[in-house]
């Protein structure tokens, strides 16, 4: 075979195989799922299918094909920020009068149904009325301090606040969501002040416009991360021993309950005999009798499980005092005791078990056995960046106080910034003069130990108190980066300013509607596309054929393209693939169609094959050119299922100057190239 | 198979008496669609809460539905049977909490149609003010891709071509409309304007586009290929030269989009229907709209001398 030949063999054969490596993950996901949708009834059995094939199967589902909402049921919310609601909560209360109250109304009115500004037009119609800010917005402390015009600073403030407002509405669905463990919750910013929330597979609507609109709830918590931390953990293991036990993953023989008593026996002893130094006493596994000795790797890890339930899931990290170097440990056939009572612990709890953690700390047995002043409580973030290699992220887990030592209402201001000696990125934050007084109250009782700032349950940072602050100003380092001072910036806000959304788009299809219309759709595609490629067969023999083999590439092309790049097959993106077909099929039929007139003109194989191709050449490109320019604007100014469409389209046009063009090409190239002087491509027989 | 032999069909000679007819009933069927309520108008461009409903066994009628809902305290709701029977929409005007209404409707029909069970399908609600964005967002859009298509075809051509496409699109897409406007009211299928249907469009425009460009490159070639002759027989010459191409396609698409129309389910039928009476449209047009309008600029507007048509004898 000459080199030719290989470069047009290969043309042919690698956006075959590309386009099958693009949708392999799809196609093992729907395998994956079905087969686990059939363990669904028995936990057990789902729960070591999960720790079997948990990780490809979550891989998998990120690289598949996505079906739209509407293809796949699901529920659709848009979300506004409400500007004027928040101006009217930026208002000191005691100040709003009538005229405060007309001027909102006469903006709401304006401002309904059309496209201006909100703010803009309560600013002009504020300036209207002759009023001065001032009178009814409290100005902050630092702009009082930097001076200038307070009028222009109020209005910074309220600009600053509009435009943050969506962030920080954002970031509080998004963690309220995750919570819930929706999978595959799509959240996006829509212009200024829009929030999109695709959410498949919802169960209960209801619930979830309730997550999405109750307020915020900031608070922050001392911390306290002492000995009697592990000792809470191991009464939630004992807890939960019980529960677990009675499910059906662990089976009672005989022989398990010996092995526990021997368990028990071993740790007492283990316990009497470790009463040494701290950092040695750490690691005391290695010293005690190992009650799991001799048992094979997957039956210690199973026991494990079953008699650690809640504290295997944590590595701890101690560390004597400030100054010594933190180490592993972790907690299993061990006792409270085990633990030097001084010394700085951390807890981290790895991404893939946390769901599970959670779940357990919302039982209620489980909050029982936590001590009425203690809490339990996790970050919102992963420690450090996020790992791209797929190793897994660990959380950390605090102990705080269960009443919270201040509630955010009393944060007036926050914002990031940057710490002038260091360079490093910080937030400032500012507090209300009655919070003030507490919070240097607290911090002053508190230097040297940490506190907490949580919001809807989850710490977001936990800074150590270097002292006293007093007259309400904080500066708050410790942020790895710019971006994570961005965060918390705006989550301490979410305590000031509680970001007012109303829902101005809400769909919910069906689920039933969405598995009826998937069957019916792909059944009559694919009879649609059948009757085209038989069509094909018979019109032009075995061009046609050559013809199906471009049109089956081209579709698959399509759809491996689309998974390829992340995209969503919705309603109007099949009409992309239709239009898209629809054209690759013109493109074959005007090829042959010239190739006829060529052969009818008495012309030989090799010749009517190129000047076929040659000839219309300029239609294909010109026509599908035509479309692929127009998508253009298409996806920049058309909304959701139009830019669906246009996404389909141009990938499937752009892929039809391909398949039709260049794959049909060098398979006719092949075949003359075999020296045949024949083809049928369903011209009449010449004599 | 070769189905369509070398033809010499004379197309032009009619072609001002088609044109008229054609834009006569296009213009007489737009005006018909403006009498009031003709257009239905989905709830993506008015507003409002709209929920689709399966009954179970199929025992509620229309009017059934609509007394009890009514009792649940939307009297002014819209229903509409759709689908296979036993599905209806209902439309209410309320632009509240769309799964409030529809668990207070679904719980309703449930408590009236006790022996039946009534399964919520899907449920929408948008905001007047969404609904009128979404209306601008899709008609600026479609207003600038006419408007590329316009450049490139003047570019790759001449003027005189890319103004003929759009009129000739323009046409089709006003008929297809008319037309889908008017089938609705035969209720057989839900051929509502909604956002998703716009998508139906946008694929007869693209389809159209196509077909065009087909004959304006045989045109061209021609023009090289037979100096000196009038544009009338130019455009005869291409029409028939390409014609064998435009039916095969046409037909091969046509019934592909026909098996969607009979078991696309719900979701797809209406979306085929459209872009079948679209494709045929366009295919149309390429002939009777397009190239008549072609000749009749180059005539009227720039005054060129277009010629007669001297049909060769076969």
């Amino acid at each position: 075979m000459s080199s030719k030949t290989w470069s047009k063999w290969l043309l042919i054969l690698l956006p075959i195989v590309a386009g099958a490596y693009l949708l392999w993950p799809t196609y093992n996901y729907y395998r994956m799922n079905q087969e686990r949708e059939g363990l669904l009834g028995d936990s057990a059995a789902l729960e070591s299918w999960d720790l079997a094939n948990g990780e490809d199967f979550a891989k998998a589902r990120n690289a598949r094909l996505k079906l739209g909402l509407d293809l796949r049921g699901g529920m659709y919310v848009t979300l506004e920020v409400d500007i004027l609601k928040l101006i009217e909560e930026s208002a000191d209360p005691l100040s709003v009068d009538e005229d405060f109250t007309n001027i909102l109304e006469k903006t709401r009115a304006q401002t309904d149904n059309t496209d201006l500004d909100v703010l803009d037009t309560y600013l002009v119609n504020f300036r209207a009325s002759g009023k001065s800010l001032l009178q009814y917005f409290p100005l902050s402390s630092s702009d009082e301090a930097k001076g200038g015009d307070p009028e222009k600073a109020i209005e910074e403030k309220l600009r600053n606040d509009a435009a943050g407002a969506v962030d920080q509405a954002m970031e509080v669905i998004r963690q309220r969501i995750n919570k819930y463990d929706l999978s595959e919750v799509n959240i996006q910013k829509q212009g200024a002040r829009r929030i999109a929330i695709e959410l498949p597979d919802v169960k209960d609507e209801k619930e979830i416009r309730a997550l999405i609109q109750t307020t915020a709830r900031l608070e922050f918590k001392r911390v306290m991360m002492t000995r009697d931390l592990i000792r809470t953990f191991y009464a939630i293991d004992n807890v939960l021993k019980g529960v677990v036990a009675a499910e059906p993953v662990v089976d009672t023989t005989a022989v398990d309950s010996t092995a526990k008593a021997k368990d028990t026996t071993a740790i007492a002893k283990a316990d009497t005999a470790t009463k040494d130094t701290a950092a040695a006493k750490v690691d005391t596994s290695k010293k005690n009798a190992n009650p799991y000795a001799g048992l094979s790797d997957d039956e210690v890890a199973r026991r494990v499980k079953r008699d650690y339930p809640f504290s295997y899931m944590l590595t701890g990290l101690f560390a004597q005092s400030e100054k010594s170097s933190f180490q592993n440990f972790d907690l299993v056939l061990k006792k409270a005791e085990d633990f030097p009572e001084q010394g700085i612990y951390n807890f981290v709890v790895s991404g893939t078990v946390l769901p599970q953690f959670l779940k357990y700390l919302e039982r209620a047995d489980v909050k029982r056995a936590i001590p009425t002043d203690l809490d339990i409580v996790v970050a919102a973030r992963p420690e450090g960046t996020p790992a791209k290699d797929g190793t897994p992220e660990f959380y950390n887990v605090y102990g705080v106080v269960r009443e919270a030592d201040l509630t955010g209402d009393v944060v007036t201001e926050a914002f990031p910034s940057f710490d002038q000696s260091s360079n490093q990125p910080m937030v400032l934050m500012e507090m209300t003069g009655e919070g003030g007084e507490r919070w240097a109250q607290i911090t002053g009782a508190n230097i040297g130990k940490r506190i907490a700032i949580i919001l809807d349950g989850r710490v977001y940072s936990a800074p150590t108190v270097q002292n006293k602050i007093t007259g309400g100003s904080s500066q708050i380092t410790g942020a790895t980066s710019p971006e994570e001072a961005n965060l918390l910036a705006v989550v301490l806000k979410a305590g000031a300013l509680k970001a007012p959304v109303k829902i101005i788009e809400e769909r919910v299809v069906g689920p039933s509607l969405g598995e009826d219309s998937i069957r019916r759709g792909i059944t009559s595609s694919i009879l649609s596309f059948a009757l085209i490629v038989l069509f094909m067969l018979a019109y032009y023999v075995w061009g046609g054929g050559l013809a199906d083999i471009a049109l089956l590439m081209n579709v698959l092309l399509v759809v491996a393209g689309l998974a390829g790049f992340g995209g969503t097959l919705s309603l109007p993106g099949i009409a992309g693939i239709i239009l898209s077909t629809a054209m690759a099929v013109d493109a074959n039929i005007l090829i042959f169609e010239r190739m006829r007139e060529e052969l009818y003109a008495g012309k030989t194989l090799k010749v009517a094959i190129d000047l076929g191709f040659e000839k219309a050449w300029s239609a294909i490109i010109d026509s599908n050119l035509t479309n692929i320019l127009a998508t253009i604007p298409l996806l920049i100014w058309g909304s959701g299922p139009v830019r669906g469409f246009a996404v389909t389209l141009l990938v499937g046009a752009v892929i039809t100057l391909f398949t039709a063009v260049v794959v049909t090409r060098a398979m006719f190239t092949l075949i003359a190239a075999s020296g045949a002087t024949t083809f049928n491509i369903g011209q009449k027989r010449t004599a | 198979m070769d189905l369509i032999k070398k033809t010499n069909i004379d197309f032009v000679s009619s072609r001002v008496a088609i044109f008229r007819t054609s834009v006569i009933i296009t213009l007489i069927g737009l005006a018909a669609t403006f009498l009031p309520g003709m257009i239905d108008l989905g709830i993506d461009f008015t507003g409002g809460t709209q929920i689709t409903v399966k009954f179970a066994n199929q025992s509620a009628s229309a009017d059934q539905v609509r007394v009890a809902v009514g009792s649940i305290g939307y009297g002014s709701a819209e229903i509409k049977s759709f689908g296979s029977t036993g599905e209806y929409l209902i439309r209410v005007n309320e632009t509240g909490r769309a799964s409030e209404i529809s668990a207070a409707i679904v719980a309703g029909l449930q408590k009236s149609f006790a022996n039946d069970t009534v399964t919520l399908l899907g449920a929408d609600n948008v905001d007047p003010k969404v609904s009128s964005e979404l209306a601008f967002d899709s008609a600026l859009s479609l207003f600038l891709a006419t408007i590329i298509i316009l450049l490139y075809v003047a570019f790759r051509f001449q003027f005189a071509y890319g103004l003929s496409a759009i009129v000739a699109l323009a046409h089709d897409v006003v008929l297809a409309f008319v037309i889908s406007v008017l089938f609705n009211k035969t209720g057989l299928l839900n051929l509502e304007l909604s956002i998703n249907s716009l998508a139906a469009y946008l694929t007869i425009l693209g389809y159209s586009i196509n077909d065009k460009v087909v004959v304006f490159d045989r045109i061209r070639e021609n023009r090289e290929k037979h100096k000196g002759m009038s544009l009338v027989d130019l455009v005869n010459l291409s029409l028939n030269e390409t014609l064998s191409r435009t039916i095969i396609t046409g037909v091969s698409v046509l019934a592909a989009l026909l098996v969607m129309v009979f078991l696309g389910g719900d979701v797809l039928e209406g979306f085929a229907f459209t872009m079948f009476i679209g494709i045929v449209i366009g295919t149309f047009s390429s002939i009777y709209i397009a190239s008549a309008f072609l000749i009749w600029y180059s005539d009227r507007v720039q005054h060129k001398n277009v010629g007669e048509l001297h049909t060769k004898k076969a």
